[in-house]
């Protein structure tokens, strides 16, 4: 089994202190930069450095680590480690909190630029990022995304508590809620064990969450330009994912200008595919996005 | 993707018959890439309008680096089959046009050759152009012999498309006859109709000194004839297998709207629609052509489902 070497750090974004957490391979040579940008309901740590007793391969830091990348994650403002301040840490937020910790992973690498997946709100997080700072994102992979938000099964049923979202900057979540998560579209495709190893990590940091990106995802949809993407882009939909239509994504898809672009369904996934039975399918296609060969023409076709 | 080209790629030929017509089959494997990569499919790699079979994918231009696609994946360890379609190649000359349904039953000929021989009863495909009409109108014949099916340089109904309206210009000329001829001007128009750049310069010469050689100089126009007037050919709600549809930036042969218009259609959830660019029509010999191996190695190669 590999070595891990991994640290925290501490962006600063207005005199909010977020935290950052790397994981890479444990020797110091220079690899490309990944960074995973969470979601609405739980933190960078809790879900993309899981580990499940029992069960292997959990942890999404470390296998792409293992592939040989340097693995970068955050908690937005509200959410794990970070300061919990009274702004419900909408969509938008996250461009300057992603900002400020990219200056911490240049200062610490070198490199000013990085390749972005973000899932779910944090797919938003990660595109708008994305359209404000384009030489930061050298590849852009969006999972669990949705773009207007028509018709999507889970949106409707959060909109039904729009008030709730609206009336205040936090929501309490519970191990109740957690489970919800992973049963909510479709029972079975995650394993048992999963959403209880999720509620242990966050509900030790509080029980609470930030309530702008459900606010914003029932609201304020779009919030993402896909014409102002410059870099390549992989949208990955999880089969039995309803906080989108198909329709919706691929109008999405259709609407990007940049020519190198993906879009996967994934059979057998629902909304955190990275946490799913299946998740070595989307390991599979997010390293060949990351690990395509460069062009070697200089065309400029 | 590192690669290689394997040192010990065996070739060999064998024959299909359907009713009088002889069909050339050719076949290349690595013993060596096969015993380090067990379990690795058969692949069948079905031409198009222009090329026979191993001028598409089994050209030969060392000089100017891997351009035999069968090389390239034999070396990865795949069984790799392609085969002449009437008309084309090696294959039997005959004064049919050798139109997209001739194609299936072409296929459907060299399946039970293929059985016997390699054991495969079933092949992932793949289909460039008029081949992907070939290899999809075939796996929605046929769905038991398709394991998986890429479709390369796709068009659905055509809609919009400016090369088939180009092409349409000419519709009385490839009705006259069941023949055009096919030579160096010839390649260099379809290597130059969308973008110059793409592909190195001497492609045309090379190309056509291939086609020679595998006994062509002339093709049939049955599939120039089915993409100007009888679009759609492939019918995607039929399509049970995994699909990997592979978008060439520059490609003319479709409009982005019409390919995905197919994409949406599928039924299997199992379903990939990537677009590349530094490529256009024919992604096997383009220059970044490299990009394109990367992306169908890595949809043959992807995992199982663990939950059924």
């Amino acid at each position: 089994m590999a070595n891990f070497r991994e640290k925290d750090y501490w962006a600063d974004n207005e005199g909010v202190k977020l935290f950052l957490f790397r994981k890479r391979l444990d020797d110091d040579r220079k690899r490309p930069i990944f960074f995973l940008v969470h979601g609405s309901s739980f933190s960078g740590p809790g879900g993309f450095d899981l580990h499940v007793p029992g069960k292997p391969d959990y942890s999404l830091m470390e296998k792409f680590a293992g592939y040989g990348f340097d693995v970068w994650t955050m908690d937005h403002d509200g959410y794990g480690r970070s300061d919990r301040t009274d702004g419900n840490s909408a969509v938008m937020n996250a461009v300057p909190e992603l900002e400020a910790a990219m200056k911490i992973v240049e200062a610490e690498t070198g490199q000013p630029s990085a390749a972005f997946y973000g899932s779910s709100s944090g797919a938003l997080r990660a595109a708008v990022y994305a359209e404000a700072h384009p030489g930061r994102v050298t590849k852009l992979i969006l999972d669990a995304f949705v773009y207007t938000g028509k018709n999507a099964p889970t949106l409707i049923e959060r909109a039904k508590k729009l008030d709730q979202w609206t009336s205040s900057n936090t929501r309490k979540i519970d191990r109740d809620f957690v489970h919800s998560i992973f049963t909510r579209d479709k029972p079975g495709t995650s394993e048992d064990g999963v959403a209880d190893a999720l509620a242990n990590y966050e509900l030790a940091l509080g029980d609470t969450v930030p309530t702008g990106t459900y606010a914003d995802m029932c609201q304020k949809l779009p919030l993402c330009d896909p014409k102002k993407i410059k870099c390549p882009v992989q949208i990955i939909r999880g089969e039995h994912d309803g906080v989108a239509t198909e329709e919706d994504l691929l109008n999405y898809y259709n609407a990007l200008e940049v020519r190198d672009k993906q879009f996967i369904i994934i059979p057998g996934q629902a909304h955190v595919s990275y946490l799913g039975v299946n998740r070595a399918r989307f390991w599979h296609v997010v390293r060949s996005f990351l690990e395509m060969p460069e062009r070697v023409d200089d065309s400029g076709l | 993707m590192a690669f290689e080209t394997a040192p010990d790629i065996e070739a060999q030929e064998h024959w299909a018959k359907r009713g009088d017509i002889d069909l050339y089959i050719f076949r290349k494997f690595s013993p060596s890439a096969q015993a380090a990569n067990p379990g690795r499919p058969a692949l069948m790699l079905v031409h198009g309008s222009s090329f026979s079979a191993r001028t598409a994918y089994d050209l030969e231009a060392q000089e100017f680096g891997e351009y035999s696609l069968m090389n390239v994946f034999a070396s990865l360890g795949y069984d790799v089959w392609t085969m002449d379609h009437e008309g084309y190649g090696k294959s039997s000359r005959t004064d049919g046009f050798s139109y997209i349904r001739d194609g299936v039953a072409d296929l459907e000929a060299a399946l039970p050759v293929i059985e016997k021989i390699s054991g495969h009863k079933s092949a992932c495909f793949f289909g460039s152009s008029s081949g992907a009409l070939r290899a999809g109108a075939f796996a929605n014949a046929n769905p038991q012999r398709v394991d998986k099916l890429v479709l390369a340089a796709l068009v659905w109904t055509g809609e919009g498309s400016p090369s088939l309206i180009k092409r349409a210009e000419r519709i009385d000329e490839w009705k006259a006859s069941n023949r055009r001829t096919v030579d160096e001007a010839a390649y260099e128009g379809i290597f130059s109709r969308d973008v110059t750049g793409l592909t190195i310069p001497e492609l045309p010469k090379l190309a056509a000194a291939a086609e020679m050689a595998n006994g062509g100089g002339s093709v049939p126009n049955g599939t120039y004839i089915d993409m100007c007037i009888n679009l759609p050919a492939v019918d995607p709600t039929k399509i049970e297998c995994p699909v990997l549809i592979f978008r060439g930036d520059h490609d003319g042969i479709a409009t982005d709207e019409d390919v995905l218009g197919f994409y949406s259609a599928l039924p299997n959830k199992d379903k990939q629609i990537i677009m590349m660019s530094g490529q256009a029509h024919n992604t096997t010999i383009g220059i970044n052509r490299h990009r394109f191996w990367h992306v169908l190695h890595d949809f043959l190669t992807l995992p199982a489902r663990i939950d059924q």
